[in-house]
């Protein structure tokens, strides 16, 4: 049991820390935030109809990811206040849905903090191959996705298509989002999307680097987290998030420092 | 449609909501203009922590005072951080709401049974609210409705021209952390009595969708409390009904919730067409 939720928080530090990069870069938190919680009725659908609950996430979340693309195209202000509706709308829709069948209660804290110590050999399954899916479109889709973020003016006059791109990378998102969440939470999904990849870009500017780092980061905190866990009795979720904001801490720390001293 | 708020337990919670709704309307015309969502939602999961170390400390009395403490130390590390320009606002928001919720679930993770506590902290008690909790509401509402009465002007034009607004002497950093405390008041006046899902809809829909129908600030404050007060009264109902008609145990922080994304919904073609019309005149 242990073992798997050792392999099961390594594969999700590499996960995380690959799609990470991408989205604290592209400022893209309070979309994840939004996606962990609007995907939320999809997977309580699925389940109550008895489908694959990837297969409900995914379809919920490719739904949210075209309307927020949608929806946002225009102004900021309603970007902002669009994502917020959403956080509230999909929790409160999944919220309704579990209290529709009874006795479901307990699925709602795990749903927030996650059951990493309960993962399944197929949940297992479902992250390497979600892992291989993401690291092959982000390998082959780097340079186009690297220059409609960076320069969107300059990739449309290039001829890219920065929409579709936009689209593609709100989809790899989404998947996974949807498959960290069940395994490890919406909190320490964010935690683990966010932290890490915040942590590498304070030490990096280089997209290459900075994802080597975050992957490494998230990997680590992940394992330091389930380590605290198993000693002292805590959350493992909870810990773990906690590692990876302790990394974040420690390197804008180390950074201010060196900074300090003229070079 | 009347007698089910004859009872007492659904009266109260409608008055509790009446307030909320006098608040929540002006203050998120803030959260609309100013692109706050994200910092209400950190908000409301970071006041977690503080509600527990309260708990622990003082019982029922220390709630309040651990969510204020946690809400205002959240307020200033939130403005700090997003000022530090070597972190993105988003990340900074995304780390301290994931660390101070970690915080409160690694606390209450050492108690025996600690999701029924998570799930009152998601969902409230609106129907067990008491009176007291609806004098403290009031108390606080009153005091963020003379706060915003002194500070709207100066909100707006920072808002809508933050350099001009620095170069006619207002200090911006200033307001940005008296804004973030006024959220975090309204947060903690909330949270208990109705839950961090319904505190983040308050914060978030009620300008949202009053935008599509006005872009006067003064009118969406006012079309949002109306919002407010039609949605809460609409989702109480639809909760009461649900349970006792259906024995669907829809709590009613979800209902009043879901009847304001409802409503934003509905108006969003509003919008489209506003827009539309707007463009058309122009040319």
């Amino acid at each position: 049991m242990i073992l798997r939720a050792v392999v099961e928080v390594v594969l999700v530090g590499v996960l995380t820390g690959l799609i990470g990069v991408q989205v604290v870069v592209r400022r893209l938190s309070f979309f994840t935030m939004a996606l962990t919680h609007a995907t939320f009725p999809g997977v309580v659908a699925a389940s109550i109809i008895g489908v694959n609950l990837l297969v409900g996430g995914v379809l919920t979340g490719a739904v949210v990811a075209l309307g927020v693309a949608a929806l946002t195209r225009r102004r900021g202000q309603d970007a902002a206040a669009a994502t917020g509706v959403l956080v509230s709308g999909g929790f409160a829709l999944g919220a309704a849905l579990v209290a529709t069948q009874s006795g479901f209660s307990r699925d709602l804290s795990s749903f927030l903090v996650g059951s990493i110590l309960t993962v399944s050999r197929s949940d297992l399954a479902a992250t390497v191959g979600v892992l291989a899916v993401v690291a092959l479109v982000l390998a082959v889709c780097a340079r186009p996705l690297l220059f409609a973020g960076f320069d969107p003016a300059g990739a449309r006059a290039a001829g890219v298509r920065t929409g579709g791109w936009d689209v593609l990378l709100l989809l790899t998102i989404v998947l996974v989002v949807v498959t960290v969440v069940p395994a490890v939470g919406t909190i320490l999904a964010l935690s683990l999307i966010v932290a890490p990849a915040a942590a590498a870009r304070l030490w990096s500017a280089r997209l290459p680097v900075m994802t080597g780092l975050a992957v490494l980061f998230g990997v680590a905190s992940g394992l330091a987290g389930l380590y605290v866990s198993a000693h002292w009795n805590v959350a493992a979720g909870a810990s773990i998030s906690l590692a990876a904001t302790a990394v974040l801490t420690v390197s804008w720390t180390l950074r201010r420092l060196v900074r300090a001293v003229p070079a | 449609m009347i007698e089910p708020f004859a009872v007492p337990f659904m009266g109260r919670a409608l008055t509790e909501i009446a307030l909320l709704a006098l608040i929540c309307g002006p203050v998120s015309v803030f959260v609309f203009v100013r692109r706050l969502s994200f910092v209400s939602d950190a908000l409301t999961h970071t006041v977690f922590p503080g509600v527990v170390i309260g708990f622990v400390a003082g019982g029922i009395e220390g709630l309040f005072a651990g969510a204020l403490v946690a809400g205002l130390l959240t307020a200033v590390v939130l403005t700090v951080l997003t000022r530090a320009a070597r972190l993105t606002d988003d990340a900074a928001t995304a780390v301290v709401l994931t660390a101070m919720f970690s915080i409160g679930v690694v606390l209450v993770s050492r108690r025996t049974s600690y999701t029924s506590d998570l799930t009152a902290f998601l969902f409230g008690r609106l129907l067990t609210v008491t009176p007291r909790q609806i004098a403290e509401t009031a108390v606080l509402a009153a005091v963020i409705l003379v706060a915003l009465a002194i500070g709207a002007r100066a909100w707006l034009f920072r808002a809508f021209d933050p350099a001009g607004a620095a170069a006619a002497g207002l200090r911006v950093g200033w307001l940005d952390l008296w804004l973030n405390v006024l959220l975090a008041l309204v947060v903690v006046a909330a949270v208990r009595a109705v839950g961090t899902i319904l505190v983040v809809a308050l914060l978030v829909v009620p300008a949202a969708a009053a935008r599509m129908i006005t872009a006067r600030p003064a009118v969406m404050a006012l079309a949002g409390t109306g919002l407010v007060l039609v949605a809460g009264y609409a989702g109480l109902l639809l909760s009461w009904t649900a349970s006792l008609r259906y024995g669907v145990a829809l709590t009613s922080a979800s209902a009043v919730v879901l009847m304001l994304v409802l409503a934003y919904l509905l108006l969003l073609p509003v919008r489209r067409w506003r827009d539309r019309s707007f463009a058309g005149g122009l040319t």
